[in-house]
């Protein structure tokens, strides 16, 4: 009888041209699940301290999720994971599509890379066969052109695919791997890897049963789940989107969000409901991060109001197993028709390429996020790059010598998209910008380093820690910084863990805004618990949009007791997810990584304050709140290292 | 448990270009194996072969021969379907699609039996679906 999990991984070697298989055994999902935690696992031990992560000592493993296959919902979340060459510690990059259950129905929970090949390759596993096949012809395709090609040439109907674009192949530490043309785990650089492994693609044909212990139950919290999805409320307009946003901002309370409100808003427009809301609320930063929602007001915004990109919307795109389809394939604006559509713009790429740089061309977003997703580029690093350039070029640190004649002012459309061609393509000052903002403000010096706003080399989303201290912390404090997906004040309110978990610290219901920036314990607690169960879901491939469904009502203790037969509490999954954060921590460590240095950027983190907008005067106590979070966690509060008796007491030192 | 074969085999071949995950080998005429760690279960073998109790289902049972023409096939309600696209991936053989949306105020795909003759009638759609959204239906003779 199955447990949800194939049981088996496989490992390929480029260099050598081998493959092995190795049975994985039942104590190590126990303790790791599957996901990044089995990842994890596999790559602490494997990946030596001095490795390159751009040679052939760095493993690129692609994970699927426990709970993927199983009848659950939301659980089609696939893996990516690897030494960073962004930060030098642990990478993952997580991502949706189809490819999750691609993996399991090969035989196998994960698929490991080493080695570098002398030409370009991709790795085709048929139905648990796996083999190397030369990929000279696809190198320097784009991610769509490569996807069409593969699946044609394996002329099989159930072919996934996985593959970089020319970001990867030219080692642009801002690539990632795109799926389903054009989704793309798209951060820690784990594009950059697979490009330096010639590896342009992983291509997965398989029909393996993917059997969880008692399906019946898991179909049975499945369809109870799926009546709560279902449930619509109703949104008059677009518009609305945004004056709900600026009442938000303007008053001096909040209350506890409940997920099931961005549940509705994630079902009508995607993530892109939040566009102009959030830019309202001051969520959303503006000018790389030096303006504020007054420089991008209303009569600018509406050019990112969801409605805009709903319009072009022709069909949903739903990833494997979600009943919600927050996506969508959109037509592409006529003046752009070179390319016949695009996946809908997600939030995070409309506002990089739209507040951030100050562009209120929406037509140019799609453009720019089919350029994007076709080159395999972090939307966010990119247009951070390209926030960051602007400013120096404001600031004269950059001139039209420097930048190839384009004229990098705020707001300058045609210059935007020029400038992103040439990160791709890295040529001339493209090339410069094409590792993310931090690198080159390196390279250029003269202070530019104050408008490369980032955390260890990784730029920061489109979420303002200065309106939600929480996320300034998960940006500064994770093994994997800068990241939005993991959590934040807001997303402890809507994960509703103290309702399962009961020893957790119930948010008040209503409360002042000033509160939100005293750094405390309870805050410290909060986001630890945050950063666990992120952990435990993504172990379990769970999406980040199903999680904010709330803990009360997405099954996700029960559905992985019902998939694996055990019988463990919220508590103990907790503990696994403990355990996965602290030994993805122990990762950097092992690498030389000091956690001090992943603090953001100090203008993310309201240093000095702005001097309008919604967020005017605020500022985040990041070391504070770093040292708790670490202390919180069984961490040194000075260095924020694992203690000993933290990693015994999670049998990390065995 | 994987489907076997018996000695009863005549090694027609029948089944072998049916299995949709190639774990049926042996020469013509002679007596033909399926790789365990290969079988899927889907039963296409044993509908297909011509021989009453020349092939096993997983708990031992002889297999008996069905006219392509009457094997089940599945009925998706639109109504209880979330778009989820488990069917599409269980499908040993790619028979269903997703439909490139419902129309006018709904623009959610759903899947559809796209390719009917290339559907082996394993259920595995229906098995999978979260909300039995999925019928399996044998047609009349």
């Amino acid at each position: 009888m199955g447990k949800g999990y194939m049981g088996k991984i496989l490992f390929v070697d480029l260099g050598k041209g081998t493959f092995q298989e190795e049975v994985v055994p039942d104590e190590v999902y126990e303790k790791y699940l599957s996901g990044q935690g089995l990842g994890a696992y596999i790559l602490y031990d494997r990946i030596p301290k001095d490795a390159d992560p751009l040679g052939p000592d760095n493993i690129l493993g692609f994970v699927s999720g426990l709970l993927t296959g199983t009848g659950s919902l939301f659980t089609g979340r696939w893996m990516v994971v690897g030494k960073s060459p962004i930060t030098g510690g642990w990478g993952d990059a997580n991502c949706g599509g189809t490819l999750s259950p691609a993996i399991k129905r090969c035989g196998y929970d994960g698929i490991f890379i080493k080695g570098v090949s002398k030409k370009p390759v991709y790795l085709f596993v048929d139905n648990g066969k796996p083999e190397i096949r030369d990929a000279s012809h696809l190198w320097g395709k784009d991610t769509v052109e490569t996807e069409e090609l593969l699946i044609k040439e394996i002329g099989k109907k159930n072919t996934r695919v996985a593959c970089i674009g020319p970001a990867g192949e030219r080692l642009s530490l801002i690539a990632g791997i795109a799926n389903d043309k054009g989704r793309i785990a798209a951060r820690s650089g784990l594009g950059a890897v697979m490009g330096s492994k010639k590896l342009k693609a992983i291509v997965l044909s398989g029909a393996k049963r993917i059997t969880p212990r008692n399906r019946d139950e898991i179909k049975r919290l499945s369809s109870k789940l799926n009546k709560i999805v279902q449930l619509k409320l109703p949104f008059p307009s677009g518009p609305m989107t945004a004056y709900v946003g600026t009442l938000i901002g303007k008053m001096p309370t909040q209350m506890v969000q409940d997920g099931l409100l961005y549940k509705s808003l994630l079902q009508k427009w995607g993530t892109g409901s939040m566009n102009q809301m959030s830019i309202e609320m001051g969520d959303s930063p503006i000018k790389n991060w030096k303006g504020s929602n007054e420089d991008f007001g209303l009569s600018i915004s509406k050019a990112t109001n969801p409605d805009v990109f709903k319009e072009r919307e022709m069909v949903k795109y739903h990833c494997y197993s979600c009943p919600l389809g927050c996506g969508g394939i959109c037509t592409m604006p006529s003046k752009y028709d070179s390319y016949e559509e695009t996946h809908k713009p997600e939030y995070e790429t409309v506002l990089v390429f739209g507040g951030l740089v100050m562009n209120k061309d929406a037509d140019s977003i799609f453009y720019l996020n089919e350029l994007m997703n076709r080159a395999g580029m972090d939307s966010i690093s990119a247009g951070g790059s390209i926030a960051f350039a602007i400013e120096c070029f404001e600031n004269g640190i950059l001139t039209k010598d420097d930048t190839d004649g384009l004229e990098l002012t705020w707001g300058n459309t045609e210059a935007i998209i020029a400038l992103a061609k040439k990160i791709i393509a890295r040529e001339g000052i493209g090339d410069l910008l094409a590792d993310g903002p931090k690198v080159a403000a390196e390279k250029i010096g003269k202070d530019s380093i104050n408008y490369a706003i980032q955390a260890g080399g990784q730029a920061l989303p489109m979420h303002d820690g200065r309106n939600d201290p929480g996320f300034a912390l998960h940006y500064s404090v994770e093994p994997t910084p800068g990241r939005h997906t993991i959590g934040a004040q807001l997303y402890y309110e809507m994960y509703q863990l103290w309702k399962k978990v009961k020893s957790l610290p119930k948010p008040k219901f209503i409360y002042h805004k000033d509160t939100k920036y005293v750094a405390d314990k309870q805050k410290a607690i909060m986001a630890a618990a945050c950063s666990k169960y992120n952990q435990l879901y993504n172990g379990a491939g769970l999406c980040l949009f199903g999680a904010f469904i709330g803990a009360s009502r997405l099954p996700i203790f029960e559905w992985l007791n019902a998939a694996t037969g055990w019988s463990k509490s919220p508590e103990e999954y907790m503990e696994i997810g403990e355990r996965i954060q602290t030994l993805r921590q122990a990762f950097n460590i092992k690498h030389g990584v000091d956690p001090k240095n992943f603090k953001a950027s100090e203008r993310a983190l309201g240093r000095p304050p702005l001097e309008k907008g919604v967020n005017k005067g605020r500022s985040v106590d990041i070391e504070k709140m770093m040292a708790d979070y670490w202390e919180t966690f069984g961490w040194d509060a000075e260095s924020g290292k694992p203690t000993k008796e933290t990693m015994d007491r999670l049998g990390l030192n065995q | 448990m994987p489907y076997t074969i018996t000695d009863a085999c005549t090694g027609c071949t029948a089944c072998v270009r049916k299995c949709p995950v190639g774990a049926i080998t042996g020469e013509r005429k002679k007596v033909h194996k399926i790789d365990p760690d290969l079988c899927i279960e889907c039963g296409v073998c044993g509908r297909t072969c011509p021989v009453n109790g020349a092939i096993l289902d997983q708990l031992g049972n002889a297999c008996t021969f069905v006219k392509p023409a009457l094997w089940p096939k599945p009925m998706i309600s639109i109504k209880d379907c979330m778009s989820c696209n488990i069917c599409i991936d269980a499908c040993p053989v790619g028979c269903l699609s997703l439909s490139k949306g419902a129309g006018p105020g709904n623009n959610h795909g759903y899947p559809y039996l796209s390719d009917e003759k290339a559907c082996i009638g394993c259920s595995f759609c229906a098995v999978e679906c979260p909300v039995d959204a999925i019928t399996m239906t044998a047609p009349m003779e």
